[in-house]
């Protein structure tokens, strides 16, 4: 008889979802599924507001990553007044957004992942948490908690707000850097560094324990996709969309942002809100992609920065020079880290930062404009129709979960092969499947957490719908 | 790298404001920042409490946080105290709450203050950006509270 588990809701993560996994009749796994169970609404309830108004709407789709709306926002916007932005108005946004990623990272890692990662995944759920780290590795803990708190500031002080920032508008920024805002940041950068180096330290010594869960979580050929720069470098903010695949070779290189949906498909599963990108060429669903920290650094040839490439070629040593597993989407976001505490210096060291030449002022000029940018979980685009008053019509978000929503499906049913035994349910299968959809940081754009606290509710239902199992955590 | 000099006071207001009444703590905070009462505290409106705030937490005198309250009649205000030390349960990730923000910093910085939390009852948490009547006329009296508490334990 054919059965189903169900895992709801998935705890540790930015958003509520949950897990079912697909017995058959010998009581083996056949699919699996990750459920987003949430519904926004966002490209709905923005149609008729001007389109001035959408950076600052965007922003509220999330309370952990709105500086990556804000700016995709910003650049949608940017295209339909068919301006660039000031040098230093362009300068200050990428900042400001390698601020949100080293915080957003360093949540990922330090606060979500790292109790996995230093008390095992079998551990008991009540001490793997920030507060066990704390009493197990204060440093770790100090160290993360650190780097989330500059991160934070950084977006606070050039965006006006840690969350729901104001500062990026069509344009460019509202407001200049003063001397005194730059300073402060670049005294925050040598501990930033050094949070990241004993990080990394750390996770190089301990990583050979998780060697069947690298082999095991999300360890599979598929394509990875980024931005990149004139040299093909990781780029955050701008640049060209690059898709390399599983062995490295290009798919697509040097591709206008503005042009992904030539590239890119979106399909939509009854059984979640959230939507599946695909990459067209080899439609759905085998076009299956991820982004991403991974992503980022497997499609590259380097970070560009010179710690950051320094801890890259230690990387690919390890891990090969495309890494397949999802497990390494840890180990990337820390040299992801890293690189962007460097470049936020190199930004803030560049010789007009201080300029008074921040936005750059236009009025509508299209009906139609496509902003592309690299947020914490993987590459972000906005596209909007606005009509000749710019008032919006249309609105498509495609999102990094979005992009990697096929990965993890096709993770958790890797994951479900390895670990579920179908005639019980134990927490150690809970906590890898769990586990492995945390390594893609998925973000589900919730605006109010309490995670952690959630109740974990596993059910192993018959065919008819008939529960004959529970677990509750 | 903390930003709050040893030995002041701190003084946290946290809510979302845009679901009306929720919001009070940052009313409270947002209203007490300019008070003269109060000179030399730092006082901050937040969204929520975040495990950044532990290290400053770990430096005050005292630390007061000011939330809305389903548990308390709407219009009151109550003040508790909070165990230093205490509260080590419950797993969090970026969101904390009163107790383990006091746990963090004992763990981590090796202190934590006499911890208060004023408490206002709140009547309406629907989508809004304004309080309710009763619980705006609330707000002095939190205000008020918040003063008194910041009082007893100096922060010069």
């Amino acid at each position: 008889m054919s059965q189903t588990i169900v895992i709801d809701p998935v705890t540790r993560i930015e958003g509520h979802s949950k897990i079912t996994i697909q017995l058959d009749d010998r009581g083996e796994v056949v699919d699996a599924h990750f459920h987003v169970t949430q519904f926004r609404g966002f490209e709905r309830i923005t149609q008729g507001r001007p389109v001035h108004e959408m950076p600052a709407l965007m922003a509220r789709i999330c309370g952990i990553c709105p500086v990556s709306h804000l700016i995709a926002s910003a650049k949608a916007v940017d295209d339909i007044m068919a301006v660039e932005p000031t040098p230093t108005g362009a300068d200050l946004r990428r900042i400001i957004n390698l601020g949100q990623i080293v915080q957003s990272n360093a949540l990922s890692f330090f606060h979500l992942s790292s109790p996995d990662l230093l008390f095992g995944f079998d551990a008991d759920p009540a001490i793997r948490n920030i507060i066990g780290v704390a009493r197990a590795n204060p440093q770790l803990a100090m160290d993360g908690i650190g780097l989330r708190k500059w991160g934070q500031q950084i977006i606070e002080w050039l965006g006006g707000k840690r969350i729901h920032p104001e500062g990026i508008v069509p344009g460019g920024v509202a407001f200049q850097l003063t001397p005194e805002v730059r300073d402060r940041i670049l005294a925050g950068v040598p501990e930033a560094i050094a949070a990241v180096d004993r990080a990394i330290a750390w996770y190089k010594t301990d990583m050979l324990r998780w060697e069947e869960e690298a082999s095991t979580f999300g360890n599979f050929r598929s394509a990875f996709m980024g931005l990149v720069d004139r040299n093909g470098n990781v780029d955050h903010y701008d640049g060209w969309l690059r898709v390399v695949d599983a062995d490295g070779k290009f798919l697509a290189d040097r591709v206008d942002p503005k042009l992904f949906n030539d590239y890119i498909g979106e399909a939509v599963e009854p059984w979640s809100y959230l939507k599946t990108t695909y990459w067209k060429p080899m439609g759905y669903p085998d076009g299956l992609y991820r982004v991403g920290p991974l992503a980022r650094l497997n499609v590259a040839e380097k970070t560009g920065t010179p710690r950051a490439d320094e801890e890259l070629e230690k990387f690919r040593w390890r891990v090969g020079r495309i890494a397949s597993s999802s497990f390494h989407y840890h180990y990337a976001r820390l040299i992801d880290t890293l690189n962007a505490i460097e470049r936020i210096e190199e930004l803030l060291r560049g010789p007009d930062i201080l300029s008074t030449h921040v936005r750059s002022v236009a009025g509508i000029n299209r009906n139609e404009g496509i902003g592309v940018s690299e947020a914490p979980r993987g590459t972000l685009m906005h596209h909007y129709k606005v009509d000749d008053d710019g008032i919006v019509q249309w609105v498509n978000l495609v999102i990094a979960t979005g992009h990697n929503n096929a990965a993890m499906n096709r993770a958790v049913l890797q994951v479900a092969r390895h670990h579920v035994k179908a005639d019980r349910l134990v927490e150690p299968m809970l906590n890898r499947v769990e586990a492995v959809i945390r390594c893609y940081d998925p973000c589900l754009s919730c605006s109010t957490h309490a995670l952690g606290q959630m109740a974990l509710r596993v059910q192993l239902l018959g065919p008819d719908g008939t529960v004959l199992d529970e677990l509750v955590r | 790298m903390t930003s709050v000099a040893p030995g002041r006071a701190l003084v946290v207001g946290y809510g979302n404001t845009l679901r009306s009444d929720d919001g009070v703590g940052r009313v409270v905070a947002e209203r007490l920042a300019d008070d003269p009462r109060l000179d030399g505290a730092d006082v901050r409106a937040v969204h929520q409490l975040t495990p950044e705030l532990a290290e400053d937490a770990s430096a005050a005198c005292v630390l007061v946080l000011v939330d809305a309250s389903v548990e308390v009649p709407p219009g009151s205000v109550l003040v508790e105290t909070l165990g230093s030390g205490a509260g080590m349960g419950a797993a969090t990730s970026h969101h904390v709450g009163a107790d383990e923000l006091v746990a963090l910093a004992h763990e981590l910085w090796g202190s934590a203050p006499p911890v208060y939390v004023v408490r206002v009852g709140v009547e309406s948490m629907g989508v809004g950006d304004r309080l309710s009547p009763a619980i705006e006329d609330a707000v002095p009296i939190a205000m008020d509270a918040v003063v008194a508490l910041v009082a007893e334990h100096g922060h010069a």
